[in-house]
């Protein structure tokens, strides 16, 4: 499997309270790779480590096949960033903001430019400091699409838009990666939202990689039982255990949460005395806070 | 590539640069005028007095020069510093490659200025019977405007592009001086520390040796 994005030991420390890494990021090409993880878990340092806006105190990056940051600028012309805060000159208008980065993008297409102009309705002669917020998240789109990029890094692109601006601007990036096959790494903590165009994710918290799966392992690996009877002591479950707690109500009724699940196991919990009442199917959303809440649980505890 | 970035940057200083170049007209014209060359009458002139007229005026070309400079320098990295460089780091081109796009972009706007410059010494000097004995200096100063313009620029363009940190050292060690040179003379030590370093910055071949001195569009 080749790899758009591919980190190696990444390690950087901002201030005292800060620290990312090690982290061993691979993001396959051709995949829509959502990178998960609550605010300040270091999604953007990882993606600004990425593309060189950082210098790493140790370890590699390569991004579609340019070693970095020694080959910034030959990754940069086919790589698309869409940053989490609007970066564009204010006083250019939104036609002079197309005009310049697509006098610096070498596979520029101004034909498709022009189409998503008239797609997210956006006006060529409003001035870019002058756009809402849904207008800034649209053109930030349209130019990273618009210069033909072979992987599309996107860090919170739709955060604090509207759902209609949000879903204009998801399907401009799914028309585009269905057209030609690219590679999508966008950083989101609306988890609804990956869940439904991601086929992979990672999961950050607190600077560290907690998760890397393929979507479907992720969202099927992680189940809630409902246990009844089950003894203080499970012995060697050949589930990973994440969370256990009372149920609601039923008296001896215990809700778990297991990763790695499968039909098979369910005799384990005869072998122990406790009945299997129930299998409940996690969506990505419940599956991602369980993860992190055992992500969290400190060694040995 | 470089007409873009010219455009972002004429965008950006248009105002700035019309007026200055309003300016640099106005001060050849002021000149002599003020030297009383329209007058017409050169019998009684105190030639001394016309020509230390002519200096004073002068003396708004260098300032004029580094408003300039300043303004430009100022105009080429106010948008990059706002979005932290990430749009500029983010092109597909070498960081000294941008650098150098953003310097020449803000030399194409020195230009202007600079004819306008020149436009004025041609108006003043021509609107005058040059005396015998004294001669125009419209296209040596139009010149030196423009070398004075491109120090200045160079100077403050190269601390302009630094981090806080950069600008924070160099106003460091200015003020270090200033403070250096302020408690050796309650100390009664002439060092003239002060003196010392403004002689190696604008005399004879110090950096800015072009701005100094006198601005003559009339001398001898």
């Amino acid at each position: 499997m080749s790899y758009a994005i591919e980190t190696h030991d990444l390690q950087y420390h901002a201030g005292k309270t800060f620290e990312l890494g090690p982290l061993g990021l691979r993001v396959p090409t051709g995949s829509i790779y959502g990178f998960l993880g609550p605010n300040g878990s270091g999604k953007t340092t990882t993606i600004r480590l990425s593309l060189g806006l950082l210098r790493p105190d140790r370890g590699s990056v390569r991004v579609v096949g340019h070693d970095v940051p020694r080959q910034t600028h030959q990754m940069f012309a086919r790589v698309g960033y869409v940053p989490e805060r609007p970066h564009l000159y204010p006083t250019l208008s939104v036609a002079e903001a197309l005009a310049f980065h697509g006098a610096f993008h070498p596979r520029w297409d101004a034909t498709a430019a022009r189409e998503l102009l008239d797609t997210f309705g956006l006006a060529r002669d409003t001035r870019v400091g002058h756009l809402s917020k849904g207008e800034t998240g649209k053109l930030l789109m349209l130019l990273a699409i618009a210069q033909r990029p072979d992987l599309l890094v996107l860090d919170e692109p739709t955060d604090g838009l509207d759902p209609v601006v949000r879903r204009d601007v998801l399907m401009a990036l799914i028309d585009y990666v269905s057209e030609t096959g690219a590679t999508v790494f966008i950083s989101s903590h609306l988890v609804h939202e990956l869940e439904r165009i991601c086929d992979w994710i990672g999961v950050m918290d607190r600077g560290r990689l907690v998760a890397e799966v393929p979507m479907h392992s992720f969202k099927n690996g992680i189940k809630r039982l409902r246990v009844r009877n089950a003894p203080a002591q499970t012995g060697d479950p050949p589930f990973v255990l994440l969370a256990r707690e009372r149920g609601d109500g039923a008296s001896g009724t215990e809700l778990w949460v297991v990763r790695g699940w499968q039909p098979t196991m369910r005799q384990y919990f005869e072998g122990i005395g406790a009945v299997l009442q129930d299998v409940i199917d996690l969506d990505l959303e419940e599956g991602f806070v369980e993860l992190l809440r055992t992500a969290r649980v400190p060694q040995g505890s | 590539m470089f007409g873009a970035i010219c455009r972002v940057q004429w965008k950006g200083s248009a105002a700035a640069v019309a007026l200055l170049a309003a300016a640099a007209f106005i001060v050849p014209l002021l000149a002599v005028q003020q030297a009383g060359f329209t007058a017409g009458d050169f019998r009684t002139w105190d030639l001394v007095v016309m020509l230390s007229a002519v200096e004073s005026a002068g003396a708004l070309f260098p300032i004029l020069a580094i408003i300039l400079g300043l303004t430009l320098s100022v105009g080429a990295w106010s948008a990059d510093h706002q979005a932290d460089h990430v749009y500029a780091l983010t092109l597909p081109i070498p960081r000294w490659h941008y650098v150098l796009l953003r310097f020449g972009a803000g030399l194409v706007l020195i230009l202007p200025v600079m004819l306008a410059v020149g436009l004025g010494c041609a108006v003043a000097v021509g609107s005058i019977d040059v005396p015998e004995g004294l001669r125009a200096y419209g296209s040596s100063i139009t010149l030196r405007f423009g070398l004075a313009a491109l120090v200045s620029y160079a100077a403050t363009f190269a601390l302009a592009a630094g981090t806080k940190r950069t600008a924070a050292t160099v106003f460091g060690i200015v003020l270090a001086l200033i403070a250096i040179a302020m408690l050796l003379d309650s100390l009664g030590v002439s060092a003239n520390l002060l003196d010392v370093v403004a002689n190696a910055m604008f005399r004879r071949p110090g950096p800015f040796e072009v701005l100094a001195g006198p601005w003559m569009l009339i001398g001898v």
